[in-house]
């Protein structure tokens, strides 16, 4: 044993665990799989140490190994995975035990919360029963009063309103974001040491995601434990995490504390992903950094560098042998009592990216794009959709045989706005708000429509015939949230292309020329168009989706979640497509999404919906910058920022519960119920919310519309969360 | 509940007499008992015939819809669901008939429901070990083997025990032995006779189960509650025992509520070969003597049998499954 190590590390080596040390110690962690396709060498070479009380960010895209890492410390791999190194809790090796003696660990040391709550909870049996048993695993002798008692008081601390007559609720009748939450009870069931958050809120609503990290932040704070946050979203965790560890094909590529990642990247695939992501904070029209490429395929033995296929900065050194994370030079490594890890990148021109190395320029970002339309004012340009009162009312039926009418459903309730040539109008809300509906009205067009819709000047009420319906599709063309679901997995990219073409009569070489193109102009190389789908990525996909839209030459193109299916890096270059293509061919976008930066990023004009209702429009930068509806600023002050220092001292209002069925639409405003203004306005002023409907207008000409009898009205202060 | 299942009752009530009345009439019309009666020796005259078969209330000269009217009203003003052209009554050989199938088939429905779900579980809990191999494949054979040729096997192979030992353990045909003493030697003798079907039945019966038990729980074992309970601190069986396996036989339990009136009414091979002349049989026979009204009969009550079935589905889903709530 060397003389220079400190006592910490000699009681590790031997095996024992002194309190100041870390409570979770990954070392050399690999994991493999076998597949038909060879070994896939799935994590290679994860070290970490987990600091009692402090919270890991691991950060990367889709099969970068941060899953597996945690089902490897959870020991929830399959008996067929290979899995080597160390992992010690409390300076216990757990890494070779038998699933008995794993047991012991799982859930009272170390617990976990899952991605997806909808599929997390056996749907058979009550949410008290699945509290109760992670107890009773645990606490074989505990009484069964003392353990109602005990899942009673978890509820309430996830935030679980009547928690007691919820302990015999299935999970079937909680909403997606209570699931999670009933999850985040159950992992804390035991005080564990350790917390493992695996993309806890990706499959939930950004309103939802608030109220859920919260809860994470308090679960943290009533345990004391030590949290691992893995996500893709690098906002989540800016203000959660103490320090990032990023991953990138099975390895960590760089580590630090979450400022050293955040403000001094030193490896290129950090810096692209941090400038792929949009920025809902800021007004600057910039185009995103894409990494083009796909990751390497981790069955076939690395080389070199693993990002070298995607890095700008690539040379022949980078190619030989593969670059071990070693600190950045200029970092001071701070000691190793207290600090957990150093600044440490896997790049050998981590020197070359010190200071404030500009990502836009290394990847070689597109310039901004310039549209034809952009020296044109708004009400000059033509409208290519407008909606007119637009209403979408289900009746709620009842009855076996003969059906009576116990309700309505106000899917869509009056909706009228309008898309001029050039220009990108978002509709944003939360699931069950109406967005979809809208778009499916808008496909309809029907006579039978309550409300007008005019689709390049032809209406509804007049287009009755095949032949000017045939010429309205031609107008609009739709671009769907999951690539691979849109796309026939039997057709060539050359049929999926040239049926829309076909279905307008044109000629056999005319359809081909058209596809060549149609291939240049979304970046794709034409000599593919005999390949599958499959044979293409995620990004590639929903690129030949776009110009499956774009074939018949369309004004209008309706993007349903364009990008939400994609990885951060993916984005950035389908999102500059989309940019670009409505530069180059002047078209209009109607975009629905939750994702409330892209929406900022590629909008003029910004809708917010709820319930079925706009409650603010207006220009994206107007409605971003100065919102005046409650609801828009609760939602725009859910969104995380990717910028630690301004997540930690933001305000952010946590709008509670989930969003009323419409069924149950109150009279008079319809975010009453949750409104945070209304909660801290006196009884006299909250009568007129709760009678009247406030309409939709502006206050001065030219500023957006807004719904709501009391904006800039000051926020209930138990809605408002800050973490100093 | 008992509102819920009046409901559905009331709605069978209307199918089953929809679809008896349907069968009434298809076989009114194109089955014709007078054929049959040409064939005896003497001769009977058309007259004789057509006057015998008044008397019966098989009326050959009135109309399907006349015909219809006459059957329907004896079935509702006094039970009576006709005659065969014998002269039996449907109503006397009925209750027998479904005795008999129901003493023949009951033991193994429940055998091979217990069996095929249990070695189902076992199976897919060794998924592609050496034990799960051997039962699938077998339940695999099982399937495509015809049941006649099934049944055969078993019963040349009782009747070799039989020489083996030199004495008649096994009967292979037959219910009961005529004119046995009752009491002991009459439980052994019905033992005997029951031994057989029931292993047959049994032995070929359970792949149906076994298959789609194993594949509906192999669904759950990966699923993400089964994680779940595995991240709580509970063992990989533990967490299959107690998460994958009653949502895995939701499926399951809806399919047996109807593979068992299916047993019932398609069970002539067995009843046949073993020479139980249960319900399947009779309404095969109905067919072949152009009997109308053991036809419609037997029809009606396979109707009812699945009418039963379904409920009985509804039931077992409510039971196992609380996202499905009754109102």
């Amino acid at each position: 044993m060397s003389t220079n190590t400190t006592p910490v590390e000699r009681l590790r080596d031997a095996g024992l665990y002194s309190p100041g040390d870390a409570v979770l110690s990954v070392r050399d962690l690999n994991v493999r799989f076998n597949s038909e396709n060879g070994v896939v060498h799935a994590v290679r070479g994860v070290d970490f140490d987990l600091m009692p009380g402090k919270t890991l960010g691991i950060v990367g895209e889709s099969g970068s190994g941060k899953s597996v890492t945690s089902m490897a410390v959870m020991g929830l791999l399959p008996e067929t995975a290979d899995i080597t190194g160390s992992v010690r809790f409390k300076g216990k090796e757990l890494l070779g035990l038998s699933d008995k003696a794993m047991c012991k660990h799982r859930g009272s040391d170390i617990a976990m919360v899952f991605q997806d709550p909808l599929s997390s909870l056996t749907p058979v049996y009550t949410v008290g029963t699945q509290i109760i048993e992670a107890l009773t695993v645990h606490n074989p002798t505990m009484s069964k009063q003392a353990k109602e008692a005990r899942a009673v008081d978890l509820l309430r601390m996830v935030g679980i309103p009547s928690p007691k007559d919820r302990l015999k609720a299935f999970p079937h009748e909680f909403s997606g974001g209570m699931r999670q939450r009933v999850m985040i009870a159950i992992a804390i069931a035991n005080d564990p040491r350790v917390l493992i958050a695996d993309e806890p809120t990706t499959a939930l609503d950004v309103t939802i995601q608030a109220q859920v990290l919260e809860v994470l932040h308090t679960a943290q704070e009533e345990t004391g434990a030590a949290v691992v946050m893995i996500t893709h979203d690098l906002g989540v965790v800016a203000g959660m995490a103490d320090d990032i560890m990023v991953m990138y094909a099975g390895k960590p590529v760089e580590t630090g504390t979450v400022e050293d990642i955040y403000y001094n990247p030193r490896m290129p695939y950090t810096l692209g992903l941090l400038g792929a992501v949009p920025r809902i904070d800021t007004a600057t029209k910039q185009s995103l950094v894409p990494i083009e490429g796909t990751p390497p395929n981790l069955a076939l033995p690395v080389t070199g560098c693993s990002f070298a296929a995607r890095c700008p900065m690539v040379s022949d050194a980078c190619l030989h042998g593969e670059p071990e994370l070693f600190p950045v030079p200029g970092v001071s490594v701070p000691g190793v009592e207290g600090q957990t890890l150093g600044h440490k990148a896997a790049c050998i021109k981590a020197e070359e990216l010190s200071g404030n190395a500009d990502a836009h320029k290394i990847f070689h970002a597109p310039p901004k794009p310039v549209s034809k339309f952009d020296g044109v004012a708004r009400v000059e340009r033509d409208k290519v959709l407008e909606l007119k009162d637009v209403k979408k009312h289900f009746p709620l039926l009842k009855g076996a045989l003969i059906k009576r009418r116990i309700g309505t459903v106000k899917a869509v309730d009056g909706l009228s706005f309008d898309i001029r040539e050039g220009e990108c109008v978002s509709i944003v809300g939360e699931s069950g708000c109406g967005k979809t509906t809208t778009l499916l009205e808008i496909m309809e067009f029907h006579p039978d429509q309550v409300g007008e819709v005019v689709i390049g000047g032809v209406s509804n009420k007049v287009a009755t015939d095949h032949k000017t319906k045939m010429a309205m599709r031609k107008e609009m063309q739709m671009v769907f949230q999951d690539p691979t679901g849109a796309l026939d997995p039997r057709f060539t990219v050359y049929e999926v292309l040239a049926e829309p073409l076909e279905n307008l009569g044109m000629p056999k070489a005319a359809i081909r020329k058209r596809i060549m193109e149609l291939m240049k102009l979304v970046g794709l190389q034409p000599d593919h168009v005999n390949r599958f789908p499959n044979q293409f990525s995620g990004g590639q996909r929903q690129r030949i989706g776009i110009a499956r839209a774009l074939a018949v030459n369309p004004k209008l193109v309706v993007l349903d979640e364009p990008v939400s299916a994609l990885d951060v890096s993916v984005q950035a270059g389908v999102i500059n497509l989309l940019d670009q293509l409505r530069a180059e061919l002047g078209l209009s976008y109607l975009m629905v999404a939750h994702d409330l930066s892209v929406v900022r990023h590629i909008s003029d004009r910004v809708a917010v919906m709820y319930l079925g209702n706009i409650v603010e429009t207006g220009d994206v930068d107007d409605v971003f910058d100065n919102p005046r509806h409650p609801y828009t600023r609760a939602l725009l002050s859910a969104i995380p920022v990717p910028d630690p220092q301004l997540e930690r001292t933001r305000e952010r209002i946590i709008l509670e519960g989930d969003l009323p069925s419409p069924l149950d639409a109150p009279k008079g405003c319809n975010f009453a119920t949750r409104c945070p203004v209304f909660a801290a306005l006196p009884a006299a002023k909250q009568e007129k919310c709760l009678t009247l409907e406030p309409p939709l207008a502006s206050e001065e000409e030219g500023a957006q519309d807004f719904a709501c009898f009391f904006p800039d009205g000051e926020i209930d202060a138990d809605m408002l969360v800050v973490h100093a | 509940m008992l509102k819920y299942l009046m409901k559905r009752s009331g709605i069978y009530l209307i199918m089953i007499f929809l679809t008896t009345s349907a069968g009434y009439f298809l076989a009114v019309s194109s089955l014709k008992p007078a054929v049959l009666e040409q064939e005896k020796i003497p001769r009977p005259t058309p007259e004789q015939v057509n006057a015998s078969f008044r008397g019966l209330g098989l009326d050959p000269e009135k109309n399907a819809w006349e015909r219809y009217i006459e059957w329907l009203g004896g079935i509702l003003t006094r039970w009576d669901w006709g005659r065969s052209p014998n002269g039996a009554f449907v109503n006397a050989e009925f209750a027998d008939r479904v005795m008999v199938s129901t003493r023949l088939f009951i033991a193994s429905i429940i055998l091979t429901l217990v069996i095929g779900v249990a070695l189902g579980v076992y199976s897919a809990a060794r998924q592609y070990k050496f034990q799960d191999r051997v039962i699938t494949s077998y339940s695999y054979l099982v399937h495509i083997l015809p049941a006649p040729i099934a049944y055969f096997l078993v019963q040349l192979g009782a009747i070799s025990i039989n020489e083996a030992v030199g004495e008649r353990i096994f009967f292979v045909t037959g219910i009961s032995t005529p004119g046995i003493e009752p009491g002991w030697p009459a439980f052994v003798d019905l033992v005997a006779h029951y031994a057989v079907p029931t292993f047959a039945m049994t032995i070929f019966g359970w792949a149906g189960y076994q298959i789609a038990q194993r594949q509906y729980l192999l669904d759950n074992v990966n699923a993400d509650f089964v994680r779940t309970a595995r991240a709580k601190g509970l063992t990989r069986n533990q967490a299959i025992r107690k998460h994958a396996l009653r949502v895995s036989f939701i499926p399951v339990a809806q399919s047996i509520a109807f593979t068992i009136p299916a047993i019932f009414t398609g069970g002539f091979f067995a009843e046949a070969i073993f020479a139980w002349p249960g319900i399947g049989l009779w309404s095969i026979q109905a067919i072949s003597l152009q009997d109308v009204n053991v036809a419609t009969a037997t029809l009606a009550y396979g109707s009812v049998i699945f009418a039963i079935g379904a409920i009985l589905a509804d039931f077992a889903t409510t039971l196992v499954d609380p996202r499905v709530r009754v109102q």
